[in-house]
């Protein structure tokens, strides 16, 4: 195969797995509002677990780490997966009941380079600063795999994986768990004086949310063979903010476009460019500029993202009580839309539009 | 018992640093209520200019270079202010828009100074320091002056808030801006101020911690960040002498517990303190009650 497809086919894995990402702090930040500022905290742990779940047991290895359960493929990626919510359930149970959005960002952030650092410096626990390697390629033996059909064949599972989670996410956000989200984001204590749990709601959120992280952070490990600290500083979560505030807060779809601009074309496109003689890396750093000059330029003009979130409204609501914009008491209008976007979204009755 | 008045003596040294750093974050943050996360970036930035004018440009004493590099850097948060961040704030009433710019921000920042001055570790031309013998510490010259500087900061923004007109709009901005600007209070200018302040600070801060460390590094600020949110959490955010209580009380547990403990995991103790904060006084030691 040649180096032109290998490129592509890496291109297209990173695409469903950062689809994956961005579907999980979509659910967390775009559904339900939750600032989480540790978010690759929780991916790393994925990949961590996932890792140490396939290798075997450590002994021979030269490596240090916990476990080495040596299970195959689709256990140890849900084992990563539920690793992250567990995480995810002890943070939440600190956090989010007694802190305010941008304290508890503060705390997330902190939390992040925390546990960067106890990773980076407790060898026992993943092998420290060196991060593991060797991790197994799934089915790459029992097919035969060689290292250049792996790549497409990995991007496939990805694929697959990032359609299954899909479909998932698709049936939480029409369901009333959904629109209960929602309306947490868009007003938490009118949600609450309407009788529901919010921290309860925002604990589901931050479980399901994590559980796509460690997924997403289970299939890099695998397709990379390696993982180490310096994949995952606090930055990398501003790269999966940047993924969904482009595609659109608040819209799968969305995701899978923000995942193509951001991820795709603009980090690992550049990355095929020749470096300037003499500035070893200044690509990448410029392009890092790039990214963050985007984003704030997409912030200001277009808010919304290049999917805007549909505005949905109820099938209950009567043309009589219908708003002419949004912000009524069962259309959400997100934190990034302005209210004459809902102008456009039809006929304001009979309809429960379908989220994709 | 040595070993714990040795420990203490650096403690005394990094609550200095953080005290400077957490005065400045708190400042900004009681003025504008939202968090500069670009604020270690702000740190590395005043520590690389610093060095620009100590070893290549002029050739200045590292102290005086001081000086130039932390009021540059002030300059500099200003200018951020007027054309990003301030504009960002006013259009978008929910923190999460200006979060998220601040983030990017401290992205940039740091891949500026990357591509400038790539990722080599370096340190200030200044005089080899011998190691003075003072009471049961053993201190430099310059960890000494370091100390000194932040005491003699620390007295000034007490007597700026208390009695100069600077202090007072500012801290009644920080109660309430808009009854503060109903009573003439010119908000804007105070922001810019404040923001000025703010970013003086950063860079001194951060110029310090590359003294006090005897080597700067790009990423420095940013690792040193949470250290400074779990100085201004324990304290209780926005309010200035809660700042300086939690940088005392971080500074010297993250020292002496390095004492007892693996160093490399320090700073971790600043974090576990954090969340013991958060646990049982979640306001912080000093907040005020409504803004929990």
């Amino acid at each position: 195969m040649s180096a032109f497809w290998y490129y592509v086919f890496t291109l297209v894995f990173f695409l469903f797995d950062y689809f994956i990402l961005a579907m999980g702090l979509n659910i967390q930040y775009g559904e339900t509002g939750i600032l989480n500022f540790a978010y690759i905290g929780f991916v790393a742990i994925g990949a961590y677990m996932t890792g140490v779940a396939g290798m075997p047991n450590a002994g021979t290895s030269g490596q240090h780490y916990i476990l080495g359960l040596n299970l195959p493929f689709p256990i140890n990626l849900i084992i990563g997966g539920l690793s992250a919510s567990a995480l995810a359930f002890l943070v939440a149970l600190i956090t989010l009941r007694r802190l305010r959005t941008d304290y508890l960002a503060m705390v997330l952030i902190s939390l992040s380079l925390v546990l960067y650092d106890i990773s980076n410096n407790f060898i026992p626990l993943f092998n420290g600063a060196d991060g593991l390697y060797n991790v197994p390629e799934p089915f790459a033996s029992a097919l035969k795999l060689t290292t250049n059909s792996f790549v497409p064949f990995f991007a496939g599972v990805a694929g697959v994986v990032a359609l299954i989670l899909w479909f998932f996410m698709s049936r939480i956000t029409r369901s009333p768990l959904g629109r209960t989200l929602r309306a947490i984001r868009d007003d938490p204590t009118v949600a609450s004086a309407l009788g529901k749990g919010v921290f309860r709601y925002q604990l589901t959120s931050m479980l399901v949310g994590s559980f796509y992280a460690g997924v997403g952070g289970g299939l890099l490990i695998q397709f990379g063979g390696s993982f180490n600290p310096t994949a995952w500083l606090p930055g990398e979560t501003f790269v999966i903010f940047a993924v969904i505030i482009v595609g659109g807060v608040g819209n799968n779809v969305g995701m899978l476009v923000g995942a193509l601009v951001v991820e795709t074309l603009l980090i690992h496109l550049p990355a095929f460019l020749p470096a300037i003689p003499g500035h070893p890396g200044l690509i990448e750093y410029i392009d890092t500029m790039v990214i963050g000059v985007v984003l704030m330029i997409m912030l200001w003009f277009r808010p919304q993202g290049i999917v805007p979130e549909r505005v949905r409204r109820s099938k209950f609501l009567l043309p009589d009580f219908a708003p002419s914009g949004g912000g009524a008491v069962i259309a959400p209008t997100g934190p990034a839309i302005p209210t004459e976007e809902a102008a456009g979204a039809g006929p304001p009755f009979f309809i429960e539009e379908k989220d994709v | 018992m040595a070993q714990f008045w040795l420990a203490f003596g650096f403690g005394l040294v990094t609550a200095s640093v953080l005290a400077i750093a957490a005065v400045g974050l708190s400042l900004q943050f009681g003025i504008t209520n939202y968090i500069n996360f670009a604020y270690g970036d702000f740190m590395a930035l005043g520590s690389y200019l610093t060095y620009e004018v100590n070893t290549s440009l002029l050739h200045w004493n590292v102290w005086i270079a001081l000086v130039f590099g932390s009021l540059a850097m002030g300059v500099i948060a200003v200018l951020l202010n007027r054309f990003l961040l301030g504009p960002f704030a006013r259009r978008f009433q929910r923190s999460f828009f200006v979060l998220i710019v601040t983030f990017g921000l401290s992205l940039i920042m740091l891949n500026v100074i990357y591509s400038i001055w790539g990722t080599n570790v370096r340190s200030y031309n200044m005089p080899i320091e011998q190691v003075l013998h003072i009471g049961p510490f053993l201190l430099t010259r310059n960890q000494l002056i370091v100390m000194a500087i932040s005491v003699v900061l620390m007295v000034l923004v007490h007597v700026m808030l208390k009695t100069t007109r600077l202090g007072k709009s500012m801290r009644a901005m920080s109660d309430n801006t808009t009854l503060a600007m109903t009573s003439g209070i010119d908000t804007r200018r105070i922001t810019t101020i404040t923001w000025f302040l703010s970013g003086t600070l950063a860079g001194l801060a951060g110029t310090v911690l590359a003294i006090t460390e005897g080597n700067l590094t790009p990423a420095s600020g940013e690792l040193f960040l949470f250290v400074i949110f779990a100085a201004v959490i324990v304290g209780g955010v926005g309010s200035i002498y809660g700042a300086m209580a939690g940088a005392v009380l971080i500074g010297l547990t993250t020292e002496v517990s390095a004492a007892f403990i693996n160093p490399a995991y320090k700073l971790d103790i600043a974090f576990i303190i954090l969340i013991l904060t958060l646990l049982f006084r979640p306001s912080g030691l000093f907040a005020r009650p409504e803004r929990a």
